[in-house]
């Protein structure tokens, strides 16, 4: 039995807005062990970045967590830490990696000092060590020439190479989970997949959990162990990324999976893109989130909010499965 | 190098601008020197023989043009009244006036930096909001009534420091500080308020910023956040400002100097108003230009240091 880093269970994050409460991350529960990456997949607005942001306890003035929600890492209950303590546990035990390299690093400060202050004030490392050590982070991220580059200011850096900044930024303490939000979203296509790459030999050297969230499929496809898809807040199908793939069960997933181009694809063929929009998640309907949008679904669906359940490690809600049908 | 040659070529259209307008509007004010130096009970001929010796009646292009050159020169010429060398007598009092300014920004910043975070920190809440009402007070009141209620209160009052006078700084750092706490603090108390809510409005928006983020989960502390991560990136405008203010502290001083009875350059161009003492009151503004140019100068190489993309010369994004 494999050690379980990160467990959540039934994260709900509310907003307070003018219009009433909107609930962006609304009962999310998943573990995830040491050493294996969880892939979060879902569509703008589906509560991929909050949820992280609810794991970091890094949510803004306006977020309302109810009592029952838990976030436990390495066995500590971080939603009844206080924020000294949630401070010493970021960097050493959990990291962050944002999507947009670009403003996530300080125009002010060298790359070095953005390191080093990481190392000074979580590891007591004194100034000459944390500097010896940054430039063995920027090596092992595989920056080009970092001895110099320890010195230089972000606007000095490619986005590809700010990212990779970023990434030792957040490997600098060792955590035991590290998040990456959107990381290659911003970055240039030739340059995604060497982050990408660069994440999971992190991830693997360091037998870290990661938790990669991404709006892309086909980013989860190789490189994670299992996948959960968000929508409108709760996740609607989790699965190991094969099962996933294979046997898709929730008619959201599958779409999701259709409005993917494919390289064999006839040309001039149309994108199966999902008709109609997210719900409104200050209003969100009475059963099932996706039914408004969903091609199989009956009244039924609109009588209650599915559990999220299934065989084994492949839980999906939904009561009008895919490949049901076949099955029996 | 060629932007500090566009510096200087921008320095001599203010400076020439700003002396001519002087020249004439001294020329145009009725009455001259020469009545001040002929005397309260002298004739209309004495008068008029002091003009013709001076060269009064002579075009005023003419005489702004021989001024000029003289300057160039490094003759600024002598004062009508007390035969004073401009030169002399500005760079005898410039320091003093120099001081006060000097101290007045410092106080200023000392006030606004504090405050500013601390409003920019939770905006609206309660610091905010207990900031925000005592800088309105603040600059409600004009240098001159702070001044006289800081010296009801701190000279009169509790007796803690001297209501007028000045001490040279060879009679010891304390010594001459201690006369020049509340004329600086007159000014500082208008000066900081804008100061302040500037630098509260550019921290609340860079608090936003993604870099601000990410320090939050690098597990930095609030207190560094803000000093180290933040105030830098924040502080563009209120450095602006900064040079901008010092025109208004040259006005400003002006009255505080009258008021706390200092011997600075604003005395001696008050003085030099009162008299039509014109070439003293041309000094005087060329030299007041020349500090502000300056100071705006300094602002300038200021933002190379607060920002490195301006150092570097690097391109952006």
């Amino acid at each position: 039995m494999a050690e379980i880093v990160l467990d959540v269970r039934n994260q709900k994050t509310s907003f307070v807005t003018g219009r009433g409460m909107l609930a962006a991350v609304d009962g999310v529960s998943f573990t995830l062990e040491r050493g294996k990456t969880l892939g979060v997949v879902g569509e703008s607005g589906s509560g991929k970045s909050v949820l992280s942001r609810s794991i970091m306890r890094l949510l803004p003035g306006n977020a309302l967590v109810p009592a029952d929600s838990r976030v436990v890492l390495n066995g500590k209950d971080l939603t009844r830490l206080d924020e000294g303590a949630l401070r010493r546990l970021r960097g050493p035990e959990m990291a962050i990696v944002f999507q947009d390299p670009m403003t996530s690093l300080n125009p002010v400060l060298t790359i070095g000092k953005q390191i080093m202050e990481v190392l000074t004030f979580h590891l007591g490392m004194p100034k000459r060590a944390a500097r010896v050590r940054a430039v063995e982070l920027l090596k092992a991220v595989g920056l080009p020439q970092p001895d110099v580059r320890v010195d230089q200011y972000p606007h000095q850096l490619s986005g590809g190479m700010r990212q990779r900044v970023a990434i030792a930024i957040a490997i600098a303490c060792d955590p035991d989970l590290l998040i990456a939000d959107e990381p290659t979203t911003a970055l240039d296509v030739t340059v995604q997949a060497e982050i990408l790459d660069l994440l999971q030999r992190m991830v693997r050297e360091r037998n870290m959990a990661m938790i990669l969230i991404t709006h892309d499929m086909g980013v989860v496809a190789g490189r994670c162990d299992e996948v959960a898809v968000m929508y409108a807040g709760r996740i609607v199908e989790q699965a190991p990324v094969r099962d996933l793939f294979r046997n898709t069960r929730m008619p959201y997933t599958a779409a999701l999976l259709s409005s993917i181009p494919r390289v064999t694809d006839p040309p001039h063929r149309r994108l199966d893109a999902i008709e109609g929009r997210p719900p409104d998640l200050i209003n969100p309907p009475p059963g099932c989130p996706f039914a408004p949008r969903c091609k199989l679904a009956d009244a039924a669906c609109d009588a209650g909010v599915p559990p999220l359940e299934g065989p084994g490690r492949h839980r999906y809600a939904c009561i009008r499965p895919l490949g049901q049908e076949a099955a029996a | 190098m060629r932007y500090l040659l566009y510096r200087l070529r921008r320095l001599a259209i203010v400076l020439g601008v700003v002396t001519f307008i002087t020249f004439l509007l001294v020329n145009v004010l009725p009455g001259d020197v020469a009545y001040q130096m002929a005397g309260m009970d002298s004739s209309e001929e004495e008068v008029q023989a002091i003009r013709d010796e001076l060269g009064l009646g002579r075009p005023v292009l003419v005489r702004y043009a021989e001024w000029v050159g003289g300057v160039f020169t490094g003759d600024w010429g002598k004062s009508f009244i007390s035969d004073e060398n401009v030169w002399d007598a500005i760079t005898d009092r410039f320091p003093v006036s120099f001081e006060l300014m000097i101290l007045a920004q410092f106080l200023a910043l000392a006030m606004a930096i504090p405050a500013g975070i601390a409003s920019a920190f939770r905006p609206n809440g309660r610091a905010d909001r207990i900031i925000g009402g005592l800088a309105f007070a603040s600059v409600s009141m004009p240098s001159f009534m702070t001044a006289i209620l800081l010296i009801f209160v701190f000279a009169l009052g509790l007796g803690w420091l001297p209501a007028t006078g000045y001490e040279p700084l060879s009679s010891g750092l304390w010594a001459n500080l201690r006369p020049m706490i509340l004329p600086a603090l007159s000014l500082a108390l208008v000066e900081w308020t804008i100061l302040m809510r500037t630098l509260r409005v550019e921290m609340i928006a860079v608090l936003q910023e993604n870099y601000i983020a990410l320090a939050r989960a690098k597990g930095m502390s609030n207190l560094r956040i803000l000093l180290v991560h933040a105030l830098r990136p924040s502080s563009f405008s209120m450095i602006t400002l900064l040079g901008l203010q010092v025109a208004r502290l040259l006005g400003g001083t002006i009255i505080i100097e009258q008021i706390f009875g200092i011997p600075g350059v604003g005395r001696l161009l008050i003085h030099a108003v009162y008299t039509r003492d014109f070439i003293v009151i041309q000094g005087c503004v060329t030299f007041f230009a020349l500090a502000f140019v300056t100071a705006n100068f300094l602002v300038d190489i200021a933002y190379a240091w607060l920002d490195p993309r301006i150092r570097t010369g690097g391109a952006h994004g």
